[in-house]
């Protein structure tokens, strides 16, 4: 199979990721509930994870709190920040784990920057839209659909400058981009560790600048007499077991992200995008959506004559996995234009290769050649 | 020999601590806090050589771990708040 859906999860895994896994299923039992041995040595991987995550974000173990995926962590931060009918802002090329949120709060959401690959314009609406009764800035580090990479640095900037907390959704970004609380100072960043960490589904991560309250109460093992959960990292947003096995992998597939260099993993993505994008181009009736200034990530959406669905389905078929449709990001697609068209998207990982995105192009050939 | 320990609000913090003491070639004893100095229930605590105590103390404090109290355990005595 040529597995281009990267995007929604990377599923080839470094082997360790899967050893890792089972270690953990056979030898850890609960962190933070026991002092007996299978107990601590689960303290102490789930601790190793931190650690991990920790080094490669710039932040400190106990401001990693672990979640279910990123939809689970962006929850928690937006529902930190914004109160019931707040306002916030955020780009033109928000998920739905950001924008569903927002609307369960009834927030006052503004969208700012509705341009394609052009961060000039959406720095320069952020910088319109952010005024001071604003709760939240939100904004994705790279459009999942499109693989547009937002200028969430000089956001930050901004956010900082004027005194309005950042929230960053990292879901595209982290593994391949810098990305550090400390130096963007941002008051959560969201992850999954399913996709660019190349962890087990199931794992995700909150990078905490602050406190956040919590989605859901429950058992810390610490401060039990307390019927209120705790007011410290990472405990006040960690209630009931932990997924061990999950967070023993994503540390396998933090370390193999570090092992190889994020900025390694991107130039690999984007020398195998560029040979997909070069023989997509010479297709007819296929329409690239990509910067003039050349590739920003391993991500590329596009339409052809076809139904995007039925594109998909079709490559699927033939034994390529990629994704159709709106790829749960309709504030995306509305601001290229294409949410009624949808459009298909590739999303490479670490273990894409040239030859796959060759063989790629000529099933992708094949597939509009039919009638 | 009374024993010490170093106790924690939390696996995270004590995992901290436990990492620096390891680092700095101190031995140390990670387990659960006795429930006779856990006074707000359930935390984890360093558990230390009375000759470790203060060496142990003192890296703590340097690095910030974000450790509670440090408790005297007599052999068969009653454990006692102590200040290094």
């Amino acid at each position: 199979m040529i597995y281009f859906d990267s995007a929604a999860t990377t599923f080839q895994k470094p082997r360790e990721v899967l050893r890792a896994v089972e270690t953990a299923m056979r030898t850890c039992s609960s962190p933070g509930r026991g002092g007996y041995r299978e107990a601590v040595r689960a303290d102490g991987a789930v601790y190793e994870c931190r650690e991990a995550a920790a080094e490669l974000f710039g932040a400190k173990p106990e401001q990693v709190v672990f979640t279910m995926n990123a939809t689970h962590a962006l929850n928690l931060a937006v529902k930190s920040l914004v109160r019931p009918g707040g306002r916030a802002v955020v780009s033109g090329f928000e998920h739905n784990a950001v924008m569903r949120p927002l609307r369960r709060l009834g927030a006052r959401v503004e969208i700012a920057g509705r341009k394609l690959f052009d961060p000039a314009d959406t720095l320069a609406s952020f910088a319109e839209a952010v005024t001071p009764d604003t709760q939240a800035v939100i904004c994705t580090q790279v459009s999942n659909v499109f693989g547009y990479r937002l200028p969430l640095e000089q956001i930050a900037v901004l956010c900082r400058l004027r005194g309005v907390p950042l929230i960053v959704d990292a879901s595209q970004g982290a593994g391949v981009l810098p990305l550090s609380l400390r130096s963007l100072g941002a008051a959560f960043i969201g992850m999954p560790g399913h996709k660019g960490l190349y962890g087990p589904q199931g794992t995700g991560i909150l990078l905490c600048g602050r406190t956040p309250e919590s989605l859901l109460e429950g058992g810390t093992g610490s401060l039990s007499r307390s019927y209120d959960m705790p007011p410290f990292l990472p405990d006040a947003a960690e209630a009931g077991t932990h997924n061990v096995p999950g967070i023993c992998g994503l540390a396998a597939g933090l370390r193999f992200v570090m092992r190889r260099g994020p900025d390694q993993i991107l130039a690999h993505e984007k020398a195998v995008l560029d040979v997909l994008r070069r023989e997509l181009r010479e297709i007819d009736g296929v329409r690239l959506f990509e910067a003039d200034g050349g590739l920003e990530t391993g991500v590329l959406s596009f339409t052809a004559e076809k139904d995007c669905e039925e594109t998909a389905a079709a490559l699927a078929r033939r034994g390529a996995a990629v994704r159709a449709g709106l790829h749960c990001a309709p504030a995306a697609h509305e601001s290229a234009g294409t949410l009624e068209s949808g459009t298909v998207r590739v999303s490479l990982s670490a273990f894409s290769t040239e030859r796959e995105a060759r063989r790629f192009a000529a099933l992708l050939r094949d597939v509009l050649r039919e009638p | 020999m009374p024993e010490y320990f170093i106790t924690f609000r939390s696996v995270t913090g004590a995992q901290q601590g436990a990492r620096l003491l390891g680092r700095a070639g101190v031995t140390y004893q990670l387990g659960r806090t006795p429930k006779s100095i856990s006074a707000l229930g359930c935390g984890y605590a360093l558990r230390v050589r009375p000759n470790d105590a203060a060496r142990a103390v003192g890296l703590l404090r340097r690095d910030g771990a974000p450790f509670q109290k440090v408790y005297q355990f007599p052999y068969g005595g009653v454990p006692a708040e102590v200040v290094i």
